[in-house]
């Protein structure tokens, strides 16, 4: 049945492909459902692969992914274009809820999740040119994270993907809590550093 | 308290990078925002940084989302689409008239356009929902109003007599996994009020204890077990009682 409302469905949809995102949030905003499922096929991925990372869970990445388009979906007339583009829209959303998700967990669980480190178990497949430049971007800027200072890469990787707070941070590394929040600091400037030349700005 | 004025600078200066990574704790982030809103100093730091942020998601691993992720989020979406379709050409209105968005708490964070769509679907009931059966004749006065279901099969009406209301209900599908139908009153213009009738019972009669009073509207929605304050989701039986 779904693949027949796809087929008749054709035409409107490779219009719905032509459309920039911000146009596609526009039609979000009225309620139109083929716009928002064009969202998520342009950013589901990228989405979902941030809630895993972060959650180190499959099950709570797929809540946490759920949650924040459907909450994306709702609140669709919120989308502010003079804020930046969609992706990082959407992905600001679904960073909040995964650090929500987080921080309702226990502490030690979570160490444990975020020590496992980058777990590639449930890699995509490249079937696309899409996914191929996603796997190179994320490897482009996972080395420009590489080449901070481990004390600045560690702080911003457990304050980002792991959702500690710096207190936490600060007491899991033995540090004072204003070293942490300078180091945090310092990793930023420098990979704001590199990022312009690299023309791989979100 | 915090004054949030400039001169907290020195104060708060240090917390743009925790703040930009989501690493302040919430009383934390709230004082800083505050802060945020009066320090331009501060606000030219967080320009500066947030774009190292903003690339931080993308050296995420790509990991392929389970495919039934997408059905899941779309059955969602589908249903609250058909319920803005059958709201018409009024769910565009909240739009057209600019960034005034009318407060629709009731509904959650629903955008304007679905909340549009939920308010004309209770006054396309107006239309829909006609009178089944007023037999006066019977001295009580049972009252019989057919409901507006967003179930193709199923049909709901509520039946009064005297101070008494009952919901009666034929072929409901079971509430989604964990939850229960719960019974709301609403008049026109203010919340729906929140009624002790839960049910999940697919046929037969739910009395809705105390009545229904002068409600304009009876509703029911889908809630977490032992109900809400508040409807957490779109109604899916509607009926025009006024």
């Amino acid at each position: 049945m779904a693949f027949e409302r796809r087929k008749r469905n054709h035409s409107l949809e490779s219009t719905l492909q032509s459309l920039a995102d911000e146009e596609l949030m526009a039609l979000v905003a009225k309620g139109q459902a083929r716009a928002f499922e064009t969202i998520y096929e342009r950013h589901g991925g990228a989405a979902f692969s941030l809630a895993y990372r972060m959650c180190g869970s499959r099950s709570l990445a797929e809540d946490v992914a759920q949650e924040a388009f459907l909450s994306i979906w709702r609140s669709g007339g919120r989308y502010d274009r003079a804020r930046g583009s969609v992706r990082t829209w959407v992905l600001g959303i679904v960073h909040n809820r995964a650090i929500d998700a987080l921080r309702r967990t226990v502490v030690q669980e979570r160490r444990r999740a975020s020590d496992e480190g980058i777990e590639e178990r449930f890699e995509a497949r490249e079937r696309t040119e899409v996914e191929a430049a996603r796997r190179e971007e994320a490897s482009t800027i996972r080395g420009m994270l590489e080449t901070l200072p481990d004390e600045q890469s560690r702080v911003i990787e457990l304050a980002y993907f792991g959702g500690f707070t710096h207190s936490e941070i600060a007491e899991m590394l033995g540090a004072p809590i204003g070293t942490v929040k300078g180091r945090m600091r310092l990793g930023l400037e420098k990979l704001r550093g590199q990022l312009a030349p690299q023309g791989v700005m979100p | 308290m915090i004054t949030g004025g400039n001169g907290d600078h020195a104060r708060f200066g240090d917390d743009v990078a925790p703040w930009l990574l989501g690493a302040l704790q919430s009383d934390e982030r709230e004082a800083f925002e505050r802060h945020l809103a009066a320090c331009g100093r501060c606000r030219e730091e967080v320009a500066a940084l947030r774009p190292a942020v903003e690339a931080l998601p993308l050296a995420a691993p790509p990991v392929a989302p389970p495919p039934d992720l997408r059905d899941r989020i779309m059955r969602v979406v589908e249903s609250d689409a058909q319920l803005l379709e059958a709201a018409g050409e009024t769910a565009d209105r909240p739009e057209a008239q600019g960034r005034r968005r009318p407060r629709r708490r009731w509904l959650g964070s629903v955008s304007p356009a679905l909340a549009a769509a939920a308010c004309a679907l209770v006054v396309a009931v107006g239309v829909g929902g006609y009178l089944i059966g007023d037999s006066g004749s019977e001295g009580g006065g049972a009252r019989v109003v057919a409901a507006k279901v967003s179930f193709p099969a199923a049909r709901a009406s509520v039946r009064t007599e005297g101070g008494r209301a009952s919901l009666q209900l034929a072929n409901m599908p079971p509430p989604p996994a964990g939850r229960v139908y719960q019974v709301w009153l609403k008049n026109d213009g203010q919340m729906p009020r929140p009624t002790r009738a839960l049910f999940v019972v697919r046929s037969g009669t739910v009395a809705i204890p105390g009545g229904i009073a002068d409600a304009d509207q009876v509703l029911v929605t889908a809630e977490p077990p032992g109900g809400s304050m508040l409807p957490t989701s779109q109604p899916v039986i509607a009926a025009n009682t006024a």
